[in-house]
């Protein structure tokens, strides 16, 4: 949407507003009638009427004749200029589903808790159901969604869209995620490492956008990273290109899921973090950590603190190898901001003394919690012949996918 | 928060029904800012429980500690003086009202003689908004509202009157996976928010991904607690059902339990 300035106080800025107030509502709620955005916005009938036939004529939003409670109302949506696409992240503690149009606008978003340990049949039954009902809800069907990107906090193998490293997530060692779903679904369906999507969101729509060489760090239940190699992401020949989750740290260390002693993921990841919290805070989630820590608790802000310095040395090394301008961090745990950045970057720059006029830089992501998602979106879309209107794209890289 | 005073604990609850045991002996305790999830077949207890934490019921012997008081529970009103609100199946909605009157009904706030339809809105937009609800408006009558919208509603109607524990019966019972997702995150919203939350399901899938504790009712006896972040589906099977340990790793239920 173009946004004239205006003179505050005049009335074509209040008509901007009051323009901006509609979209930022149908964009919540993904599609709700005149009545209802009328309600939602404390905006006049008339109004709202006139600015969804502005913004109609201007290509921002589509309207479609539906009924509630027995009388005809007008829909409105978010315009999907050439079709939909569906990005879902599966986390190890739950799932996120978005729908967004060709320009990455996310016009609907669903989360879901998941069980720990989550079984792949349950959860990708789950997965495609919450599609439907994401589409049933802005008004679509699965006609209208061109392809399917979908993340896994695992190494994926490019080639066949399947995990390619055993035993990190029990249950879904044999399974061909792409094929179970676009075989539900009848779609094409892109399965790919969510650090590796987290890279592709933050370096063509976040805050790599500038860069071409950059690292995604993503520090959640577990740690990954995605490399960005002049513009594309580099995936490595079985996938796992970026798991520094696994690599070891510690000599002798705690057993890894992966088989091996002391991974980073045994020192940094959840458990290990909620475990050294156990004593004096008794059982926590991952996101207390998170809340207690911007609350100002000070031992969870050591812990997270420590996390940070872990993961800056291991940083440190993959800087070394890729030199990159700058380093993206994201994930659950980089909700506490500069708690987890400030010892990271310190870490980090601290082994990588390479270029003294090019110091490394840390930085938190823009996407914010959603990149991994809004990855799998930007992979789905990138993978569809469809002429693309988005400037940032040319630097598509080919997708990991399976059809 | 294992070493606070729960919010809730109730100790040695029985309730007998002529010969049928519904509770014998429960204990139960609920922490602030903690999800206990109350498992268990058919006709294992966990509802007979939940009214007597609501005031429905009264239990024939046992105590209920409320921030580690003694108290009595003997009605409704009680429960919600003591900062407790329920959830019940039948959500207890009013089709022909909107959304403000439906979360105010029998609380409706006044200004004077007349009723204070202005603050009742603010107080219903803000209260949706701190659940991160989908609803879109708070003047939407509730028949034109979808199965899991009206649980969101039934569910922000329990946080006016800002309560401390609030119990859900059956809060995902035959609602699609989208409108169990939404509801899922609203109560995990009332954990973050500082509530203690009792959550009755038979939904395992539901339950261990939000839960922290998971308590397991059989025959309206205890058969075990566990830490819900690390507990497996087949273990807690194996307390509902009554399964012992030996059956689940080896006999010919392990077959059944790993497909």
């Amino acid at each position: 949407m173009s946004r004239r300035a205006a003179a505050a106080g005049s009335q074509s800025s209040l008509r901007e507003a009051n323009r901006l107030l509609v979209v930022e509502t149908v964009k919540r709620y993904g599609g709700l009638t005149q009545v209802e955005l009328a309600t939602a916005t404390g905006l006049s009938q008339a109004t709202v009427s006139t600015i969804v036939r502005e913004l109609l004529a201007a290509g921002v939003v589509d309207t479609a004749n539906t009924t509630r409670s027995g009388r005809r109302a007008q829909m409105v949506t978010l315009a999907r200029r050439v079709g939909l696409a569906v990005g879902v992240h599966v986390g190890h503690r739950s799932m996120r589903v978005v729908l967004g149009d060709f320009t990455h606008e996310v016009i609907a978003e669903q989360s879901l808790p998941l069980p720990s340990g989550h079984r792949a049949d349950t959860s990708l039954d789950r997965v495609a159901l919450l599609v439907v009902d994401l589409l049933e809800r802005v008004g679509a069907t699965l006609d209208d969604v061109v392809g399917l990107g979908v993340g896994v906090p695992v190494p994926v193998d490019s080639s066949t869209g399947m995990v390619s490293v055993a035993g990190l997530m029990p249950g879904w060692d044999d399974v061909h995620v792409g094929q179970v779903l676009s075989k539900r679904l009848g779609l094409p369906v892109y399965v790919d490492n969510d650090a590796n999507l987290g890279a592709i969101a933050e370096s063509t729509l976040g805050a790599a956008r500038e860069h071409d060489d950059s690292l995604y760090v993503r520090v959640s239940h577990g740690v990954g990273a995605g490399i960005v190699i002049g513009g594309h992401v580099h995936r490595g020949a079985g996938g796992t290109a970026g798991a520094i989750g696994h690599l070891p740290v510690e000599f002798p260390g705690e057993p890894c899921r992966c088989g091996n002693d002391g991974c980073l993921d045994t020192v940094v990841g959840a458990q290990a973090l909620l475990g050294r919290l156990r004593n004096s805070h008794g059982v926590l989630a991952l996101r207390d950590v998170v809340q207690r820590t911007n609350d100002g608790d000070q031992r969870c802000a050591q812990v997270v603190a420590e996390a940070g310095t872990a993961i800056g040395r291991v940083v440190a090394g993959l800087g070394v190898a890729v030199n990159p301008q700058v380093v993206v961090v994201g994930g659950e745990l980089a909700d506490t901001g500069e708690v987890l950045l400030r010892p990271l970057r310190e870490a980090a720059r601290r082994k990588v003394r390479l270029n003294p006029f090019v110091p490394l830089e840390v930085v938190a992501a823009a996407l914010g919690s959603r990149a991994e998602v809004i990855g799998a979106l930007a992979l789905a879309l990138r993978s569809t012949d469809v002429p693309l209107r988005v400037d940032t794209d040319e630097d598509v890289d080919a997708a990991a996918g399976t059809a | 928060m294992s070493g606070d005073v729960p919010l809730l604990s109730m100790r040695g609850i029985t309730k007998r029904f002529q010969a049928v045991e519904a509770l014998v002996d429960v204990d139960l305790d609920v922490h602030a800012h903690e999800i206990v999830a109350l498992v268990g077949d058919n006709g294992a207890g966990k509802s007979t429980l939940a009214k007597m934490i609501s005031g429905v019921m009264a239990p024939d012997t046992g105590l209920i500690e409320i921030d580690g008081e003694q108290v009595t529970i003997p009605s409704a009103t009680a429960a919600r003086a003591l900062g407790i609100a329920t959830v019940f199946q039948d959500l207890a909605l009013c089709e022909n009202l909107d959304v403000t009157s439906n979360l105010f009904l029998g609380r409706e706030l006044r200004s004077g003689p007349a009723r204070d339809d202005g603050r009742m809105e603010l107080i219903a937009r803000q209260v949706l908004r701190d659940l991160n609800s989908r609803i879109p408006s708070v003047r939407s009558p509730l028949s034109t509202l979808s199965k899991g919208q009206r649980q969101s509603v039934a569910i922000a109607r329990t946080l006016i009157g800002s309560p401390r524990l609030v119990v859900l019966d059956e809060p995902t019972a035959s609602l699609s996976v989208g409108h169990t997702a939404e509801v899922l995150v609203h109560i995990e919203r009332l954990r973050d928010l500082g509530l203690g939350v009792l959550l009755i399901s038979h939904n395992m899938n539901d339950v261990r991904a939000v839960a922290d504790r998971i308590v397991v009712l059989r025959h309206g006896r205890n058969n075990g607690e566990f830490d819900a972040a690390t507990v497996s589906h087949e273990v807690i099977l194996a307390a509902i059902t009554g399964a012992t340990a030996s059956e689940v790793e080896s006999g010919p239920l392990s077959t059944l339990l790993r497909r």
